[in-house]
């Protein structure tokens, strides 16, 4: 108990003594998570609504993809990506391995199958007479999506932030494609796992619990975002 | 015109709908009755470009606006059409957002909009709720805000599936004058879904019925268009249909629509010692199996009745076509409207 209240104390003095570098690991994973949940939830939301939304040949396989892509392993997308990033891969020209973008794509690629496949049940959870409602009325295509969207909201808001705490509490492809680089490259995870290798167990934690403060300030945002929950 | 042609609908490759062609015209009331699963809420919703069918094509003024190789229907098109559904939804906010809602998405002017929903919430009677939501309000409340959200875009086609099912007998009047004095107003064709007969007979110029998706080729059952006579005793009326008089209880005198529900009739071999006025003697022309359990006996007592039966019921009488039958029922089950 010693060892985790020695290791609690620490953190709390790194905390508010605002070091550089805790900090800076900090600013850079809310960047890469922001970014990322933009990406990932702008395209998978859109993908979610038409899994669940338009019948089209092929949708039920769709469906699967996305729901297999939910269990990909962290790492195997960040070795992939690898192949792809690394000099000789065919995406090397962009020269963005072991750089904050790789791990925002890594992220991206992670997260876009759990905004897509949790959309689509967000939006199959919608009374289906809501739909047809806002179309007999007159609306388009994305008034209507809008409507629907306005319903599921809560769900939606869910996606997001499970999309978020996904990207923010991912370590194996953003050690494999960012290199865990210090200053450069090193997040809230990759940091808190050298660290806890190296004995830093204060260190370490304090940058878990900055982790878990940026997952409850994004809840408490996006909870404030919904407004009152009245129909 | 709007118009079904040539229209099978599938779901799970079940057809639940084939019809020819069904037509709604310009200003038309039109009623389709049936039991329930007959294919009326089905109906509607292809006459609503909300189901693109699985064979045949929707037309609107003669234009193909939604079929089996068309692409789906537009906005434009689903503008001029709107549908109340039997246990209508409103969307997330106030009953006046609900009115304002497709106004809004035709782009109307904020002025127009809100002489429109003050307008449309005075003829349906709830301007006291237009601030609600609707967790506040009753289901009735909710089917004649869902009728005037349809009134107030004014659209050609109304299309209203069952839109008094949940109102007490004042609101579905109140509806029922709104829809008159809309159709007086301006050409506003109203197709209705009901199975309540007098429903359909209180609306429609035209009474289409519908079973197991098919329109069927007569009106529905024991319905006659009568002249009810001013003398009788007391509330008994003794009414001419064909070659045979019907003892109705009715106070009403002229003009009239009388019907048998075919469940009220009884039948048997025999006539039977009981209360009942009207005891007609025949012969079976057709036994139906309507649907699992139930047989409808069509038969030929002077006019042609139907009655409803179970399968059971029918083996124990020994029913045949041609063979003898006894319809008997009361005076008070007659309908007169």
């Amino acid at each position: 108990m010693d060892f985790l209240g020695e290791g609690l104390r620490r953190a709390v003095a790194l905390l508010l003594s605002g070091d550089v570098e805790v900090y800076g690991i900090a600013l850079l994973t809310l960047k890469i998570g922001l970014i990322a949940t933009v990406f990932a939830c702008g395209l998978g939301i859109p993908v979610g609504f038409v899994l669940a939304t338009r019948p089209f040949w092929g949708r039920r396989a769709a469906l699967t993809v996305v729901n297999t892509a939910l269990a990909f392993p962290t790492v195997v997308v960040g070795l992939l990506l690898y192949g792809l990033l690394s000099r000789r891969g065919p995406l090397g020209g962009v020269a963005w391995l072991y750089t904050w973008q790789a791990i925002v794509v890594g992220d991206i690629v992670l997260a876009l199958p759990i905004a897509a496949a949790l959309a689509a049940a967000a939006v199959q959870g919608v009374d289906p007479r809501i739909r047809r409602t806002a179309e007999t009325l007159g609306a388009g295509r994305w008034r209507t999506a809008w409507t629907v969207a306005r319903e599921a909201r809560f769900a939606l808001a869910a996606v997001i932030t499970t999309a978020f705490g996904h990207i923010v509490a991912e370590i194996g492809s953003a050690m494999t494609v960012g290199g865990n680089i210090r200053g450069q490259t090193r997040t809230l995870t990759t940091a808190v796992a050298l660290y806890t290798s190296q004995g830093d167990f204060g260190l370490a934690l304090a940058l878990g619990l900055i982790l878990l403060l940026l997952a409850l300030l994004v809840n408490v945002a996006l909870q404030a975002l919904q407004g009152r929950g009245h129909a | 015109m709007l118009e079904l042609v040539g229209v099978r609908h599938r779901y799970d490759g079940r057809v639940v709908l084939d019809i020819e062609r069904f037509t709604v015209a310009p200003g038309s009331g039109v009623a389709i009755v049936g039991p329930n699963g007959s294919g009326k809420s089905t109906l509607l919703r292809l006459l609503a470009l909300l189901e693109r069918p699985s064979e045949g094509e929707v037309r609107l003024d003669g234009v193909v606006v939604a079929g089996a190789k068309a692409p789906s229907a537009g906005p434009a098109a689903r503008r001029r059409i709107t549908l109340v559904e039997q246990r209508p939804v409103l969307l997330r906010g106030s009953v006046r957002e609900n009115l304002e809602f497709g106004l809004q998405v035709r782009g109307i002017r904020r002025t127009d909009v809100n002489r429109r929903v003050a307008s449309v919430a005075a003829r349906l009677g709830i301007t006291p709720l237009l601030q609600r939501r609707r967790h506040e309000l009753s289901d009735g409340e909710v089917q004649r805000v869902a009728v005037a959200r349809a009134l107030a875009i004014e659209p050609d086609v109304l299309l209203l599936d069952e839109p008094a099912s949940s109102a007490d007998r004042a609101a579905a009047q109140t509806l029922y004058r709104a829809l008159t004095e809309e159709r007086a107003r301006r050409p506003l064709a109203v197709c209705l879904a009901s199975h309540q007969l007098e429903d359909a007979y209180r609306w429609a110029d035209d009474v289409r019925a519908l079973a197991e998706g098919r329109l069927s080729p007569v009106t529905p059952e024991n319905l006659f268009r009568v002249d009810l006579p001013s003398s009788g005793s007391g509330e008994l009326k003794h009414v001419c249909v064909g070659t045979i008089e019907i003892a109705a209880a009715t106070d009403k005198t002229g003009p009239a629509i009388l019907a048998v529900p075919p469940t009220d009739i009884f039948v048997s071999r025999e006539p039977l010692a009981s209360s009942a006025r009207n005891v007609f003697t025949g012969r079976v022309t057709r036994l139906t199996h309507q649907r699992p359990g139930a047989v409808q006996v069509t038969a030929d007592v002077g006019v042609e009745l139907v009655a409803v039966v179970t399968e059971e019921a029918a083996r124990d009488l020994g029913l045949t076509p041609g063979g003898p039958v006894v319809f008997s029922f009361k005076a008070s089950a007659v309908r007169v409207f």
